[in-house]
């Protein structure tokens, strides 16, 4: 046997027996109704993200490979995926509810939405990852394949599959730990003023904070999610990886493993190898022609409207959009607008501040390393999203309700945020070139004029990407966690999340959900387009890619 | 009937704008003949092969081969690249199999013959490696093999040397003749696209001077030096080529 097979052997064997002992000693201490169920709970939990997960690989490879081999499909698809991933998935999963409840009543319809929502928390990153590196295949090797004849579908097998494999192993691992961010929420689901739990994890989770008060249990289960989360990704996604590795040099860092962009910047293919935190926006930020603008824009129009007539069974006529939109509540939108974006400012700010401060220490500081790096490995396992009602509990204490609920809201937006810009922000000064950091040393360099002459503006361009992907991620956060349902009682502050949830899930007001939808929407790209492209072109020249 | 027909092509790039990078090109390649194209860098000699391997589309003109318009990559000419090309996914072996199984070959004819010609070029230790643990020259060597194991009757090379040090460069190009000299080898007639004055007056039978862009013929030099080379690439008739092939390029770039 080989050495990486018996540490792998060896690790599979060690967290079984930890496995099988936390939940051996969960079982026994805790005094809860529901706690000889915690197996069960584990397998549906695991059984829903992996179906959900067959069906993203299913899609996103298949219409990765179309998108990227017919460009005429790629010309519709790829604008028409852009805007609903920008689209936040928790604010239009009560939309998706409505509507997988309406054609399949009862438990079954609620599984199939659950699954429906990690399957959209999923999917992105597996087609984006698929096309992003397809585009990346050198010129040479096509120009290799092509003229040896590999053609259809012989090079889609021998050249595309192998020359994305990469992307498709990161984007898995990252759909997948988007599953576990989204499991709580997928699980634990208000339709139509009630709560509806499904057997898992995730709800056991919720369940044991908000219907049995217990703290205890629900850390214990968060650190069993997060012991669960760490030692599947160690066995299937680091190992693939690995396994990848004999044609990527790799470095190591921490737990996981990056790549090298370093040294081998030239003489290897694709190196667009995506991690949890860590995707290269050029690819997204892409621009597109007026033509592919309006046919995507209208698509997405058209998915729109089919999913109100197939809600109201109707065509909504003007006026039944003017019936139903103009609600009290809708002159505070400015307001709500405002409130949102102050708390995931307040929070990116706070996270961005951090993030630098750590992610420097940790590339230049050995000591720190060995702190951060296995700070981080954990850090970005625990599902934020559950860590939301123990948080909540907490804070209420101390603070109250609605300032709890607000102080709860943003310590989760940075524990969110933080990760997608410290991983960023630390490889961005473990790759600048050994040359610049000689040219440093000759010329002495040292303590800030190092940090503001060499290491700043190196990692510039890491920062706007960290950013880019902590917004994306923030909206989900913000609008989950704005809004709070124990089941019994219902707490919210204001701010568009709550907003559209209180519509979506209380009142069933689906155009007026649409309608903030599209506000966010309309953000998020206003945003993209005046804020991180123009700050991206900006930076691109300091990135220091030899 | 020359075996490769070159007649009055033209080429033209459009990005932004429309670039025209070679303006009425016309030659023959004979069968057994070395041929070197040189010129200015960004001259479209580059271009001009890839026509010749059928992997760009012509504005106007057209490659005869056997007399026979050429429209896409054959198996009959086989190219060699200046990055390698190699799939970094396969091994040493399966690269140079894989062109093999696309053209049909079967299984043990691929294996049989993808052995033959990695111990042709020295690498058979190496044949299960994959192209990363290999240095540029192996890299090369691998390309070499691959294009000669489909058994072409033309082998083109872009540039074969230039993304290898001095010395492996030096030993390679022996190597390259020996291949071509080599009268049992069915692939004996080679075009090789180099930036190297010295490189193609050592290794051509005919040398194809091109001006700067747009490309244009500036002359068609026969280099009358007896093979092996080596002997001679001191004398003053090698270095009379080389002055006469720069004189012509100079001369090309200094006029406007």
């Amino acid at each position: 046997m080989k050495k990486t097979m018996k540490i792998y052997f060896i690790s599979f064997i060690v967290g079984i027996v930890i496995l099988i002992f936390l939940y051996a000693s969960i079982m026994t201490f805790v005094k809860n109704p529901e706690i000889v169920n915690l197996p069960y709970y584990t397998f549906r939990s695991l059984l829903r993200i992996t179906i959900a997960y067959i069906f993203s690989l299913i899609f996103g490879l298949s219409f990765g490979i179309l998108a990227s081999t017919n460009k005429k499909f790629s010309a519709i698809i790829t604008p028409t995926f852009d805007i609903l991933q920008s689209i936040p998935i928790l604010g239009y999963f009560p939309a998706a509810i409505m509507i997988i409840i309406a054609v399949i009543p009862g438990t079954i319809g609620l599984e199939l939405a659950s699954i429906f929502l990690l399957f959209t928390s999923m999917v992105w990153s597996i087609f984006f990852g698929v096309v992003g590196a397809a585009k990346c295949i050198p010129v040479n090797i096509l120009d290799a394949a092509k003229s040896f004849g590999i053609k259809g579908f012989q090079f889609v097998r021998h050249v595309m599959i192998p020359a994305i494999m990469p992307a498709i192993i990161s984007g898995s691992f990252l759909a997948w730990c988007d599953g576990w961010f989204f499991m709580i929420a997928a699980e634990y689901i208000t339709y139509s003023g009630q709560v509806h739990s499904l057997p898992g994890l995730g709800s056991f989770l919720a369940k044991s904070a908000y219907l049995y008060n217990d703290t205890n249990l629900a850390i214990t289960i968060l650190i069993l999610i997060t012991f669960l989360v760490i030692f599947i990704n160690y066995l299937t996604w680091h190992r693939l990886t690995e396994k990848a590795s004999g044609y990527i040099p790799l470095i190591k860092l921490g737990f996981f493993t990056v790549p090298s962009y370093k040294k081998h910047k030239k003489k290897h293919f694709s190196l667009q190898f995506k991690f949890r935190h860590k995707i290269f926006p050029k690819f997204k930020m892409k621009v597109y022609s007026i033509h592919q603008r309006i046919i995507s824009f209208v698509i997405v129009i058209v998915i729109f409207f089919f999913v109100i007539f197939s809600i109201m069974r109707k065509i909504p006529t003007v006026e039944v959009i003017k019936k139903v939109l103009f609600v009290p509540e809708i002159v505070n939108l400015p307001i709500y607008t405002f409130f949102t974006l102050s708390r995931l400012t307040i929070a990116y700010f706070i996270a961005l501040t951090i993030a630098i401060i750590m992610g420097i220490l940790a590339a230049e500081k050995k000591k720190f390393a060995m702190i951060f790096y296995p700070l981080y490995d954990i850090g970005q396992a625990v599902p934020i999203l559950a860590l939301f009602p123990i948080l909540f509990i907490y804070f209420s204490q101390i603070f109250g309700g609605r300032l709890g609920l607000e102080i709860t809201a943003i310590t989760m937006l940075v524990l969110d945020m933080i990760w997608y810009m410290f991983l960023n922000i630390t490889v961005a000064v473990k790759n600048i070139p050994d040359e610049i950091r000689e040219v440093s040393k000759i010329y002495s360099f040292k303590g800030m004029k190092r940090i503001s002459h060499i290491i700043l503006p190196a990692i510039l361009p890491a920062i706007v990407t960290g950013s880019i992907l902590a917004w994306g991620t923030g909206w989900n956060t913000v609008i989950f966690s704005e809004y709070m349902t124990s089941g019994k009682e219902v707490l919210s502050i204001p701010g568009l999340g709550s907003f559209l949830d209180k519509e979506g899930y209380e009142e069933g007001n689906t155009i007026l959900l649409i309608f903030i939808l599209f506000i966010i929407s309309s953000i998020v790209i206003i945003m993209e387009k005046f804020v991180w492209r123009k700050l991206l072109v900006k930076t691109e020249k300091y990135e220091t890619e030899v | 009937m020359a075996l490769l027909e070159v007649k009055n092509i033209t080429k033209s790039f459009t990005n932004e704008k429309k670039i025209l990078v070679l303006e009425n090109i016309s030659f023959d390649v004979n069968d057994d003949e070395f041929l070197a194209i040189v010129g200015p860098s960004g001259c479209g000699k580059s271009t001009l092969l890839r026509i010749i391997a059928g992997l760009e589309i012509l504005d106007s003109g057209s490659v005869l081969f056997h007399g026979k318009p050429l429209m896409a990559p054959i198996p009959e000419i086989a190219m060699v690249f200046q990055q390698f090309g190699l799939l970094p996914w396969k091994t040493v072996l399966e690269n140079i199999e894989l062109p093999l199984e696309m053209h049909g070959l079967s299984k043990k004819e691929r294996e049989e013959r993808a052995t033959r010609f990695v111990k042709d070029v020295g690498l058979e230790d190496f044949k299960d490696i994959y192209p990363h643990g290999l240095s540029g020259g192996m890299k090369q060597r691998v390309g070499i093999a691959r294009a000669l194991a489909l058994e072409p009757e033309i082998l083109l090379m872009d540039e074969p040397f230039s993304s290898l040090d001095a010395l492996t460069a030096e030993t390679l190009r022996k190597e390259v003749l020996d291949i071509w000299n080599d009268k049992t080898n069915v692939s004996n007639t080679f075009i090789m696209v180099t930036h190297s004055i010295e490189e193609a007056v050592f290794m051509a039978d005919r040398v194809i001077v091109l001006s700067s862009r747009p490309g244009r013929i500036l002359n068609d030099v026969k280099i009358n030096i007896h093979r092996p080379r080596v002997k001679y690439q001191r004398s003053k008739k090698f270095f009379r080529y080389v002055d006469q092939i720069k004189s012509l390029i100079t001369k090309d770039i200094k006029t406007p």
